[in-house]
């Protein structure tokens, strides 16, 4: 597919360095001082990939980052199934965010289990002008009366409730006492805080930390406790990723005592304190309550990656590392009972696959972790960038990408269709706001947040699915359909 | 191991087999600490209960699964039809990758739109800085046509003055001084996404006809043949929109679609992303001036518009509420006709014929059957009165944006037929409360969006997507539901469930299936 | 139509003046509706002859929105009918205020409140506070400013504060600052400090009502002293005023608001304020008498 490809590593070089000056040149000179800060390429042996990142989106750009709500409510918060979470303010964001994020779970909705529901104050002028407490209060009783198999509540502010001034806290309080000590959790995630869904991670975690950690001091745990003991933190169960990579940990003779959040529950997010071991998929957004974990509990976390057999076998054998010698043993039968499967999986598209040349753009971890899967069949990424990453994350992904692979944080709309005009990637992967806009262009496209509603793509059963998907968007009859014999 | 390399197991297949069947179970006996499944189940009954839907209607605070989104929505739909055109949605960014995720996730298409990503400095000194930075920003990288300004509930809450941030950015040469911004206030607290598209419209139209604020002379109208036409916030904008100018060519009527974005929304794959197509040009929105009269197919997305059309600039103003079947095609061709002094062309008729035939037909498998639906409040009127048409009988009606006023007023319409005196009007309801009505007083069939599959799920009735948005069907909205031609998708849309449905009931062998005909 | 602005620092005694002043206007013929926009709603009581009037706010959220209003349900009519409006607002301390007074103004508009009338006159809080307080000042709104000041420090800092706010807005839109009206407190120099403001500002001071006693009778009785004596010399005052505010018709200015620091300068020169001796700043008592 690519045209005139370069050659030699130099001549990569050298082109990516007149496509970043290229498209610098369309904005104004205050943007294009801001954005040059956040284009380049990664050199090697380079300890992080010479971008800044985690700074405020330029107005106006079409940048493809979200806020803090969705940090806090999308990501963080929503998945807790068994809660009911209320999206505080004006309609539209939880109405937007709707269902929209494929965190699988079981549960009967509406009546243990609230995941798909969008539950809102639905804020109107009065509201606003008055303040929002009293209907707040009133919102937590009738949500008591209606849904009394809740185990807990928690208010995720949109913007307009760090404006008016409300106070949430109290209001929580208040009503956490009135009904026997229920878990009731304020979060201040309004979208006009941060600079992207990221702080949202931060204030969510914060939020778990102070009012269900410190609420359960000094109680005994629900559980009887093992030396296996594991919890799983920043899987949110795209597509039920949390679930085939829960079923490795449990093969390996682990026990997982919770998930967070994808499938999770409150009792979960209790227990974890107690783990021996947290493992940490998205250290983007849960890196800040497994430090706190780590600090106040002694709980050590361990970084994994199940995306592809050969990062899926590395994070086994990381994993069984704090484990004793028979979970070591096991995490090599793992290997090696999937090995069959995985062996199969490439024999069947690494051919089909082989040399193609695929452009990243997500959030979270994605931007690195899922490079090795691509590896695994043979495929090379040329391109990528986080959404809403820190520079620990591009240290981290120093680690994945090769010399010479083209680096773009926070991109713009712009900039990433400029980049892969020129770049001719045979396959680009990033959101729904991306998607159509490549695909127009002729370039084959998945969604790497939500899958393309396909998935999982976690685990080795993951794996099979990722390379099927890739596989049947790369070699699509339809992209041979794209331009008229006329 | 249940997967295989082979035949890969879709996350449907793979999570049913027994080693995740297990692994699940386990965790919520040993972790979830769940509630027991008797008391589950009770509450599950519970929950159907009349009791439960006392209660239920008694909500005054909560909202839950409601029918309607915020005025920003409707204000970057409006603003995407005009040619060239990028919507600059001024406030927090992350409702911006909201709405383009919405239309994406409706129309299978990009969606360009921008922010000015206010942040919390932005919060406490005003987001004029944004804003400028912002346009010039977008201006210099996109070269649209034209900006259209509209505000999220953050800007709204601080206040931000639009007018003369807009005039400030000129100023400090964000953009050309005579470069059209046109722009309006659209606070998520107020109104639905209908109010937002009202909203856009009228600013437009006050922007281009009423002197720009200020800054140029007000037109002069100079009345001809035109007739200005506004399809309101439709989900079947791309078919409809379409159909429309393949009617008005056909009757030789002299026309403008108002926001038109019937092309943004369906470009083609063919290499080349086209970040703009189609729309309203300005020359045609600024010509719009002296249209005859000015025609709304939805009348509640338009309140304003129309009120500021009519009274301001003399039109003619007619207002429908998104017309379907064949009742309702005939009062909008009639009035066309009547507006433009043109004749309803033989063609036409013959096309009407045919809905009419196909109706004569299948209706027998419509007629007498109950239906609830939900969706916007013009919608909710169109399709009630072809349900009558065809012998259903409307039973509920909801929209959650529906103020009490509509609801009197379709409430009305009902009790003129037959078939709808034993309907019910719900307004400001959202759809837990139609939960609580499809368990309390069934019905048939259920009309609404893709939420509605939540009901389906829960109560057994079964769904027909028509509505706003539909996610989880494709390509619904390249097809018309207006004109004679829209009116036979509606009803194959409809007959198609209903089919479904029977041949679903009857598929079991030695048991059902004597009733499983090949003819129906 | 012409719409005019009163703002000033709470307590100036503001809309005691504006009552006043519009009460004259109505007594020239002119017809006069008053939009109050401070959440106090205390802008048409001496009119009205109530305590307080309901507000658009109050009766919206009692309504469910303010779309379920109808004009007449805020409208009153009081003295030589002048028509009142109270935007109203939250109590101290919740919601948003700033927000209330956007909704009221754009309510108002959008149903002919303002059909009809030679004068609309907004009463405003204190201090251009947030956007939601300068929405009186927007293009299309008031044209010209008055502000209700004193010769105390306060009233003159925050005087120059609205003529802050009145600058963000000149440029873009047609507001102007009208002048100022000093509502006497009897402190040193009071008439020449207020002039030298106004000069400083680049307006000039409109009027000098001087105190009276006899407003505060007609307070009591919630009158305007032109309706309850308006044969009184007070009243003649306000009768001065008001002519003058009919002739100051497109004689607003763009202000020129001062630093903190110029502002401090001029109330030292009328030894309103004492030059302050920088080595004592910072010092406790005890460190100053050791």
């Amino acid at each position: 597919m690519s045209l005139s490809a370069p050659e030699t590593i130099e001549e990569i070089k050298q082109r990516n360095k007149e496509l970043i000056a290229e498209v610098l040149e369309a904005y104004p000179s205050k943007s294009k001082k801001n954005r040059a800060k956040h284009l380049n390429q990664f050199q090697e042996g380079g300890k992080d990939c010479s971008v800044k990142s985690n700074i405020k989106s330029v107005p106006g750009v079409m940048t493809i980052r979200g806020c803090a709500y969705a940090g806090s409510k999308g990501v963080v918060w929503g998945p807790i199934k068994d809660m009911i979470h209320i999206s505080h303010g004006p309609v539209g964001c939880g109405q937007y965010s709707w269902a929209a994020r494929r965190n699988y779970y079981i549960g009967t909705t509406g009546v243990d289990t609230f995941v798909t529901m969008q539950f809102t104050s639905d804020f109107q002028e009065k509201d606003i002008v008055f303040g929002g407490d009293k209907k707040l209060a009133k919102i937590m009783d009738e949500i008591m009366e209606l849904f009394p198999l809740n185990h807990g509540v928690t208010v995720q502010s949109e913007c307009p409730i760090g404006l008016i001034g409300d106070d949430i806290e109290a209001v929580s309080k208040q009503k956490s006492k009135e009904y026997g000590g229920k878990t009731i959790v304020p979060v201040r995630c309004e979208g006009f805080r941060g600079v992207s869904q990221s702080l949202g991670h931060h204030i969510a975690n914060d939020a778990v930390r102070d009012w269900v950690f410190d609420k359960m001091e000094g109680k005994p745990a629900r559980i009887e406790l093992t030396p296996y003991d594991v919890a799983i933190i920043g899987d949110y169960n795209i597509g039920g990723d949390a679930w085939s990579s829960r079923i490795l940990l449990e093969e390996m003779g682990l026990r997982v005592i919770a998930q967070w959040s994808g499938d999770g529950s409150i009792a979960e997010l209790e227990a974890t304190p107690k783990a021996k071991l947290n493992v940490l998929h998205c250290y983007r957004s849960m890196n800040y309550i497994s430090r706190h974990m780590e600090e106040k509990y002694g709980v050590p976390w361990v970084e994994y990656n199940f995306f592809g057999p050969s990062k899926i076998a590395e994070s086994l054998r990381t994993i069984a590392s704090h484990f004793d010698d028979r979970i070591k043993e096991n995490a090599e039968k793992v290997i090696a009972k999937y090995r069959a499967l995985s062996d199969a999986v490439i024999e069947k598209y690494r051919p089909r696959l082989h040399g193609r040349k695929v452009m990243l753009f997500v959030g979270g971890l994605r931007p690195r972790h899922v490079i090795g899967a691509y590896e695994d069949l043979g495929m090379e990424v040329v391109g990528t960038g986080y959404e809403f990453g820190h520079n620990d994350d591009y240290q981290r992904t120093t680690h994945y990408v090769k010399d010479g692979t083209l680096i773009y944080d926070d991109v713009t709309g712009y900039e990433f269709e400029k980049f892969v005009e020129k770049i001719q990637p045979d396959l680009v992967g990033s959101g729904i706001k991306e998607k159509y806009v490549f695909q127009k262009m002729g370039v084959p496209f998945r969604q790497m947040h939500s899958w393309d509603y396909s998935g999982p793509y976690h685990g080795y059963d993951g794996f099979a699915i990722f390379a099927r998907d890739m596989d049947m968007a790369i070699n699509s009859p339809v992209w041979g359909l794209t331009k008229a014999p006329f | 191991m249940p997967q295989n390399a082979d035949h890969v197991l879709d996350h449907f297949d793979l999570f049913r087999q027994p080693e995740y069947r297990e692994m699940l179970a386990n965790k919520k006996k040993n972790f979830e600490n769940p509630v027991a499944e008797n008391e589950v189940q009770r509450v599950v009954e519970w929950t159907k209960t009349p009791e439960y839907r006392e209660k239920n209607f008694a909500r005054e605070a909560l909202t839950v699964n409601p029918a309607k989104a915020c005025q920003p929505l409707g204000a970057v739909f409006a603003g995407v039809g005009f040619e060239g055109t990028v919507p600059f949605v001024h406030g927090s960014q992350g409702c911006v990758a909201y709405y383009r995720s919405h239309f994406s996730r409706h129309f299978k298409e990009p969606s360009s739109c921008v922010s000015s990503s206010m942040t919390e400095d932005a919060a406490v000194f005003g987001g004029l800085n944004n804003m400028i930075d912002g346009l010039a920003n977008t201006y210099n990288l996109y070269k649209p046509k034209m900006i259209s300004v509209s505000t999220t509930c953050m800007a709204e809450v601080i206040g931000d003055d639009l007018n003369a941030f807009i005039k400030t950015a000129k100023d400090k040469g964000s953009v050309p001084m005579d470069y059209d911004v046109p722009f309006a206030h659209t606070p998520a607290f107020v109104g639905s996404h209908i109010t937002g598209y009202d909203n856009v419209l009228k600013g437009v139209f006050e922007h281009f006809w009423g002197g720009k604020s200020g800054t140029a002379e007000k037109l002069e109208r100079v009345p001809n043949e035109t007739i200005n036409f506004i399809g309101g916030f439709d989900p079947y904008t791309v078919g409809n929109l379409r159909e429309i100018k393949r009617l008005f060519d056909m009757m030789g009527v002299e026309y403008t679609i108002i926001a038109d974005n019937s092309d943004v929304w369906d470009t083609p794959t063919d290499g080349t992303f086209r970040m703009f197509d189609g729309g309203t040009t300005i020359d045609e929105t600024v010509a719009a001036v002296n249209a005859k009269a000015t025609i709304s197919m939805q009348e509640y997305c338009t309140e304003k518009t129309l009120k500021y059309i009519g009274e301001e600039w003399k039109h003619e103003t007619v207002a429908f509420n998104h017309p379907i079947g064949v009742k309702a095609t005939d009062d909008f061709l009639l009035e066309i006709s009547r507006l433009s002094g043109k004749a309803v062309p033989e063609q036409i008729k013959l096309e009407r014929g045919r809905l009419v035939d196909a109706m004569a037909d299948s209706s027998a498998h419509i007629h007498g059957k109950k239906f609830a639906i939900y969706g916007d409040p013009d919608l909710c009127i169109g399709l009630a009165q072809f349900l009558m048409e065809n012998g259903g009988e409307p039973t509920h009606i909801l929209a959650t944006n529906g103020s009490p006023k509509w609801a009197e007023k379709v409430q009305a319409m009902l009790a003129a037929s037959p078939f709808g005196k034993n309907c019910h009007v719900y307004p400001l309801r959202d759809l837990w409360h139609m939960r609580s009505l499809l368990f309390t007083e069934p019905v048939d069939f259920l009309i609404g969006n893709t939420y509605g599959k939540y009901l389906e799920r829960d109560t057994g009735t079964p769904l027909i997507r028509i509505g706003f948005p539909i996610f989880d069907r494709h390509h619904h909205h390249r097809y018309p539901v207006w004109g004679y031609q829209g009116g036979l998708n509606v009803l194959v849309w409809i007959l198609d469930r209903i089919f479904e449905e029977i041949d679903k009931n009857t598929i079991v062998p030695a048991h059902s299936d004597f009733s499983y005909d090949i003819i129906r | 139509m012409r719409q005019i602005a009163f703002y000033g620092k709470g307590g100036i005694g503001k809309s005691t003046t504006s009552q006043n002043t519009l009460a004259c206007l109505a007594q020239m013929g002119h017809k006069i509706l008053i939009v109050g926009c401070d959440p106090k709603a205390d802008s048409t009581r001496l009119i009205l002859h109530s305590k307080a009037q309901d507000t658009i706010l109050s009766l919206a959220a009692a309504a469910g929105s303010v779309e379920d209003l109808e004009i007449e349900d805020v409208m009153k009519v009081g003295y030589l009918d002048i028509r009142c409006v109270e935007s109203g607002g939250p109590e101290p301390g919740v919601g948003c205020a700033g927000r209330g007074v956007i909704t009221s103004i754009n309510f108002l508009e959008e149903n002919g409140a303002y059909e009809d009338v030679d004068y609309v006159s907004y009463d405003v809080l204190g201090d251009v506070v947030c956007g939601g307080f300068a929405m009186p000042i927007r293009e299309n709104k008031a044209q010209e400013i008055y502000i209700v000041m004193s010769g105390e420090m306060m009233a003159m800092y925050a005087a120059n504060n609205i003529s802050k706010g009145i600058l963000k807005y000149a440029n873009s839109g047609g507001v102007r600052l009208g002048g100022l009206v000093c509502n006497e407190r009897q402190t040193d120099k009071e008439l020449e400090l207020a002039e030298e403001l106004a000069r400083r500002l680049g307006t000039k001071l409109i009027h000098f009502v001087p105190r009276d006693n006899i407003v505060q009778h007609a307070e009591l009785r919630r009158m305007t002293v032109v309706e309850y004596a308006p044969d009184s010399k007070q009243a003649d005052e306000y009768r001065t005023l008001a002519n003058k505010v009919h002739a100051n018709k497109g004689n607003g200015i763009i202000p020129t608001p001062i630093t903190m620091d110029e502002l401090e300068d001029i109330l030292m020169s009328f030894g309103i304020m004492k030059q302050v001796d920088e080595s004592q700043v910072g010092l406790t008592a005890e460190q100053l008498s050791a």
